[in-house]
This record gives structure tokens, C-alpha cells and sequence, in this order.
């Protein structure tokens, strides 16, 4: 198969995401709760976990590091951390469901801060000019799930610090690509799978802290058990329940790697794979492709409709041919609507550090078979 | 037998001040605790030698990681230091 769905989720893991969680399973237990051996075995691993990410994200203290299920489950507690019913809230026009929803569910005036696609400068303005009204709060992707927009999170967040409005950060498709300095940044909150960029399982995820939260979820956290109150303090006001320690594992396993690879070279190998699908795609007649000019404006996603033909139907007969992609609207029809694709969606390849040339050659190969018949 | 227990609010912060003793060469025992010494249900502490508490104080002090409280248990008599 070759897996160009990655902005879904990282299929290949290393080697040794896979043999953590096999170890997991096999010695850990559950942390927090025992004594002995094997409970300690899976607080270390937690511990170590919130300790690599901690300065891999510049945050200050690991206890800021708190275990998701998601990117979703983190975005939707910031989000109604910040947000009261009906409140003001600044998004771009890039912008997944697992923001707007929320936004969504909480009647919240969602303010469009709108710029065309790639283009940098005017997403910070945009956000200046919407600021200027004030708001309770920002939330930003750290790039488009649909057409890999990298934001200007640091010039929007400087933005929203002068502005003096609480930011959340979606890192959901730009953690482990584009380096993040949660402090530096100044925001509330960045939310971000464990199993996209960071390279662990599914069922993980991490919310990076800086402003009071509210929980989601109440429930056993294994500290101050008599008091009925959800502790006060992180992690474990956030983190109700069993903890998902497999998953956990690997995603330790998951951020030695990024770490050890480095986020900047992960982005050129990618950003490469991309430019050189781009330039294939540009040369099919039928085929309109979304893609920056500038590099440093688009991550590992990719976009391209097909005239005639549904994208529903190109990526089944790519996956026939044993080509992974995904069609439709992505979870993200803000961001097709801001890119004018709302009408039929669109095809998204998606690249990874395992992705390589030969694959984005092989995809275009078929692509052409496919659109030559 | 003497020692102290230094308890903790959760398992991390529990970590976080082991980890602190450990690289101030002081090894430590961490400790599931209940309610007689937390006050407050479930919880976690750090068991100390009394000889060497002195230094683990001034070791949890300078990196601002301290304990939610203090016993000091001698003789099977505990008693809770004012931090």
C-alpha cells in the first residue's frame, strides 16, 4: 500500500512505538492506583512521557503536560475552559470540527479571521483587525488539515498577547514538524494527537496547559479521594480515569523519535515529498492543485481536485490501485469554504517522515493511469 | 525506627520531589499513604531516613518542589511538622 494519508493518522510508526506498547502491555498496570511493581512500572512511564515532551514543547513544568484521548479531547477542554455560553471567539478560516463544533455546541459568535489560502501576512492581519473588538478567546491551527496552511502562530500569538485575549493552539497536523515553545508563545492552551506527527497509538493525545481548566470528565484521578471536588491541581484535575498507559508508552516511544530526528528535518523531508507531488500534479491537465508558492507556507498536506470527476470517486479508484488518500470535506469545511472547494471537497495526499519519493512517484504514475482512461 | 514522610498532593508530584532527592544522592521509598497520613483519602509520600531529612529539605527548598506535609514518626509516634 502506499499510505499518503497521514494528516489522518501515521500508519508507519518506528519499531520501537510498537515494541513500548507491546511492553506496556505486558508489565504496566495501572499508575496512581498500587504499590507495587507494575503500577510503578506505568507512573515511571507517565512521568517520563510528561518529562520528554515538557521541554520538547517548552513547558515549564511536566504537570503541564496533560494526557489526552486527542487532539479533540484536549481542544474541547480548552475550548470550554475559556468560552462561556454565547462568548466571542476568533478562529481562522482554517479551522477543523473539532473546533467549531465545540464553538458550535456552546453558541458561541465565532469570529472569521479571514485570509486567503498561503498567505501569511494577511492571516496575521486579519487576526489584528479582529482582535481589535477584544474577545474571550482566540484558537489557531498550527496548519490546515486540508491544504497544510502553516499559520503564523507566533506573530498570531503575539497578537493576541497584545490584544490581551486567550489563545488556543490546534497542533494537531504542525506538532512534531514545526517547533513549538509553549511559553514563548504565550498561549492558554495547545492541544495535539499523539498519533499524527508525534508518532505514537491512536488514543492518545496531549494538552499543554498555561490557564485554569475546567474538566471534562470527573472521576478517580488516585489523589485526595475524599474530596468530591476534581483536584484542583494538574495533571490530575484533567485526567479522570484510567489512564490509557499502552498508549502512553508508545507515545513516549513516539517523541524519542521526533526528538531524536528533529521536527525541523521531518518538515524538509515532507515539504520535499509535497513540492515534488505538486509539480507532478500541476502537469495533469484536468487537476487543479493547492499549493504555496513560498515552502515555508505549506507542511506535508496537499490538496487537488480533478474536472469531471468527484473526489469521492478518484481516491477509489487510487485506493484500488493500492494508493491511500482521503476525499471529501476532512472534518474542516471552514477551511473549504475559505479555499472555495465547499462544492465538492477535495482529494488530500498527506506525507510523513516514513513517506518517500518513490511512493509520491508511483501515486502520480497511477493518478495519470487513472485520469488517462 | 525514625523517618519522616513527605506527602505529596498526586503520584506526579511524588516524582517530582524523588526525582529531586535522587539527584541530591538521596534514595527514596515512595509510598502509596491513606487517609491517617493525607488527610484528604489517597495519596503518595516519600519516605526519608530522619539522619538524612535536614538535606532533603534544603534540597526540595532550592528547586521550589516541596511537599503538601511533613510527618516525623519516631517510636511509632507520628507527629506533623508546621512547614
Amino acid at each position: 500500500m502506499i499510505y499518503l494519508d497521514s494528516a489522518a493518522t501515521t500508519f508507519r510508526k518506528p519499531a520501537s512505538v510498537r515494541n513500548a506498547v507491546a511492553r506496556a502491555m505486558q508489565t504496566m498496570s495501572s499508575p496512581g492506583r498500587g504499590g507495587y511493581r507494575s503500577a510503578r512500572a506505568a507512573e515511571e512511564t507517565l512521568f517520563r512521557c510528561r518529562g520528554i515532551a515538557a521541554p520538547l514543547f517548552g513547558v515549564e513544568q511536566r504537570e503541564q503536560v496533560v494526557f489526552t484521548t486527542s487532539a479533540t479531547h484536549g481542544l474541547n477542554i480548552a475550548i470550554k475552559s475559556l468560552v462561556p455560553r454565547g462568548g466571542r471567539v476568533i478562529v481562522s478560516g482554517w479551522e477543523h470540527n473539532a473546533v467549531t463544533r465545540p464553538l458550535h455546541a456552546l453558541g458561541a459568535e465565532l469570529v472569521v479571521a479571514q485570509a486567503p489560502l498561503f498567505d501569511t501576512e494577511g492571516a496575521v492581519r486579519a487576526f489584528r483587525d479582529a482582535l481589535s473588538a477584544g474577545a474571550d478567546a482566540a484558537v489557531c491551527t498550527g496548519a490546515s488539515n486540508v491544504f497544510g496552511f502553516a499559520l503564523p502562530i507566533e506573530a498570531i500569538a503575539a497578537a493576541c498577547r497584545s490584544a490581551g485575549v486567550p489563545l488556543i493552539v490546534d497542533a494537531s497536523q504542525s506538532a512534531g514538524v514545526v517547533p513549538l515553545d509553549f511559553t514563548a508563545l504565550g498561549a492558554s492552551f495547545a492541544a495535539m494527537p499523539g498519533h499524527k506527527g508525534l508518532y505514537g497509538p491512536q488514543g492518545t493525545g496531549l494538552l499543554l496547559c498555561a490557564a485554569d481548566a475546567v474538566p471534562l470528565l470527573e472521576g478517580g484521578t488516585g489523589s485526595a479521594s475524599l474530596d468530591q471536588e476534581m483536584p484542583p491541581f494538574l495533571p490530575d484535575r484533567l485526567e479522570a480515569g484510567t489512564h490509557n498507559v499502552p498508549g502512553i508508552a508508545g507515545l513516549e516511544a513516539g517523541l524519542r523519535f521526533v526528538r531524536r530526528v528533529g521536527p525541523e528535518r521531518i518538515a524538509r523531508h515532507e515539504q520535499a515529498l509535497i513540492r515534488r507531488a505538486a509539480a507532478g500534479l500541476q502537469s495533469m491537465e484536468p487537476v487543479t492543485v493547492y499549493a504555496a508558492e513560498a515552502d515555508t507556507a505549506q507542511l506535508g498536506v496537499l490538496s487537488f481536485t480533478v474536472r469531471g470527476k468527484s473526489c469521492e470517486d478518484v481516491a477509489e479508484e487510487l485506493a484500488r490501485r493500492g494508493v491511500a488518500v482521503r476525499a471529501g470535506y476532512h472534518c474542516a469545511p471552514l477551511a473549504h469554504r475559505s479555499a472555495g472547494t465547499l462544492e465538492g471537497g477535495t482529494v488530500r495526499i498527506s506525507v510523513s517522515a516514513f513517506s518517500t519519493e518513490a511512493e509520491i512517484d508511483a501515486f502520480l504514475r497511477i493518478l495519470h493511469g487513472i485520469l488517462a482512461k | 525506627m525514625e523517618y519522616y514522610l513527605l506527602t505529596a498532593r498526586s503520584i506526579t508530584h511524588a516524582q517530582r520531589m524523588a526525582q529531586v532527592l535522587e539527584r541530591a544522592g538521596i534514595h527514596v521509598q515512595l509510598r502509596r499513604a491513606g487517609n491517617s497520613i493525607t488527610k484528604n483519602g489517597c495519596g503518595y509520600t516519600i519516605q526519608i531516613p530522619a539522619r538524612l531529612y535536614r538535606r532533603a529539605a534544603d534540597a526540595l527548598r532550592g528547586t521550589g518542589v516541596q511537599p503538601v506535609r511533613v510527618i516525623h514518626v519516631s517510636g511509632g509516634v507520628s507527629e506533623e511538622l508546621a512547614l
